[in-house]
């Protein structure tokens, strides 16, 4: 398998997140936050199927790069990311690696980072959302999205992560 | 307490927090650049996003043509009963010019703070997480972008301007961002025009105009436009218009709710416009200081 083929798929991943937001209809908008967090979702998917190393690595470095590129606040998906995925894999290593347990620990990892930019970005005084707005606004479409989201793209990346692994393993 | 210590992952968290902490204080402070990384990061990743999001926006346009046909019917008939007063307005507005730009000969008054330069940008990203709304366009420095320069949406309303400027890429803060720092001085028209600063945006898709004084009457309908006063906006950009009123808790002063001319969602192509009268004013005072020293 090629070299080059995480790194780019986990890059096109995060501009597909800017993209995303960019054409989401605006009818709905401002009532309803649909964040797109694949990105996430794959990191969280690589730790848990493939190595915890590699899911903490890949989210420090896309954690800053997001940091860098999208919210120009530097810290908080640094922090934040690399912190999800090591979570995850301690998650998993006490259950099965089945791959419906799989997708609702991404599913909390996604849930837990929501919650976590959201206090983050209280204290910092970026928003000033009550926490009650924030649920309904923001949080329950951003899970729904994530989560089908999730159940598509899980079966693909989980074969994609465990041969990878595999491949790692074997050099 | 030894064994405290000697927990590895307890001391790697806590360090990873006062890193966080210290990131973050240092990103927030009040800078006017990014630093040269971000900067060289921020021109890099928009190279890909530019590739990225070409064929993105083809396909939605797609999209859009399809639910424009949809709609086609209804927009005829309205755009119908509309055209008969447009040629009315339009002959009105064909005197005015020209009185005004004879009054201007006379006057020997040459710029007025309405002059602008538009510039054409492409949309390439926005800031995924929705906290801070903000957008990434095509244009950087070497198109003569600077910080603070009006970004206006495809009909001509305002849409938020730049916060930072990189080589060939920078952000546009939109409106709509709960930044305290992110305000427009505005006029409201009237038969007297009335000072506010553009300042946060409410749920229901609202922006608040604040600082008003309380002794200005305003009317629903009215519109808003920018003031031209502050910074390096050009003046008469359209806002929004005024929905309501109130006053604010010690009745000092007025907020009015502004229903925004732009919409802040599905934006493909924007202008940045730059006041020239603005900019000759600022050379002029730099000629002046340098004449002075």
């Amino acid at each position: 398998m090629n070299k080059f083929l995480l790194p780019l798929l986990f890059l096109l991943l995060f501009i597909l997140e800017g993209v995303f937001v960019e054409f989401m209809p605006s009818k709905y908008s401002d009532s309803m936050k649909l964040v797109p967090h694949f990105l996430l979702v794959a990191i969280l998917l690589l730790s848990i199927f493939g190595s915890k190393k590699h899911g903490i690595i890949y989210g420090l470095v896309f954690g800053l790069l997001f940091d860098i590129v999208y919210t120009e606040v530097i810290g908080i998906y640094l922090f934040i990311y690399p912190l999800a995925s090591y979570l995850a894999s301690k998650m998993m290593r006490v259950l099965h690696a089945n791959i419906v347990i799989a997708s609702i620990t991404t599913l909390l990892g996604v849930a837990f980072v929501e919650v976590g930019v959201y206090e983050l970005n209280r204290i910092i005084h970026i928003t000033d959302l009550t926490f009650i707005d924030f649920i309904q606004i923001r949080f329950i479409p951003t899970i729904l999205l994530n989560l089908a989201f999730i159940i598509i793209v899980v079966y693909p990346l989980k074969r994609l992560f465990e041969k990878i692994s595999e491949e790692l393993g074997s050099d | 307490m030894p064994q405290f210590f000697l927990n590895k992952r307890l001391i790697v968290l806590l360090v990873s927090i006062i890193i966080l902490v210290a990131l973050i204080g240092f990103s927030l402070r009040d800078r006017t650049e990014l630093t040269w990384p971000e900067k060289f990061v921020k021109d890099t990743v928009g190279w890909v996003q530019f590739l990225v999001s070409k064929p993105a926006h083809s396909v939605a346009g797609l999209f859009q043509n399809l639910e424009d046909l949809q709609n086609t019917y209804h927009e005829n008939k309205e755009l119908k009963t509309r055209v008969e007063q447009i040629v009315n307005l339009e002959k009105q507005v064909q005197l005015l010019d020209k009185d005004n730009k004879e009054l201007r000969v006379i006057l020997d008054k040459k710029e007025t703070l309405r002059d602008f330069k538009p510039l054409q940008a492409t949309v390439i990203g926005r800031n995924p997480d929705l906290w801070q709304e903000m957008m990434i366009i095509d244009k950087g420095k070497t198109n003569g972008i600077k910080k603070n320069m009006a970004v206006i949406g495809s009909n001509g309303s305002l849409l938020g301007k730049i916060k930072y400027v990189n080589q060939f890429s920078s952000t546009v803060q939109l409106l709509s961002s709960a930044d305290p720092k992110n305000q427009v001085s505005a006029i409201i028209q009237g038969d007297k025009n009335v000072f506010g600063l553009v300042d946060g945006y409410d749920k229901e898709k609202r922006l608040l105009v604040k600082r008003i004084p309380s002794d200005a009457i305003i009317k629903k309908g009215q519109l808003v436009i920018t003031s031209g006063l502050g910074e390096v906006f050009p003046q008469g950009l359209l806002i929004g218009k005024v929905e309501e009123v109130q006053s604010d808790q010690y009745g000092l002063t007025q907020t009015a709710y502004v229903k925004p001319g732009a919409d802040f969602y599905d934006i493909e192509n924007v202008m940045v416009v730059k006041g020239t009268m603005m900019q000759q004013q600022a050379a002029a005072n730099l000629e002046l200081k340098g004449g002075g020293q």
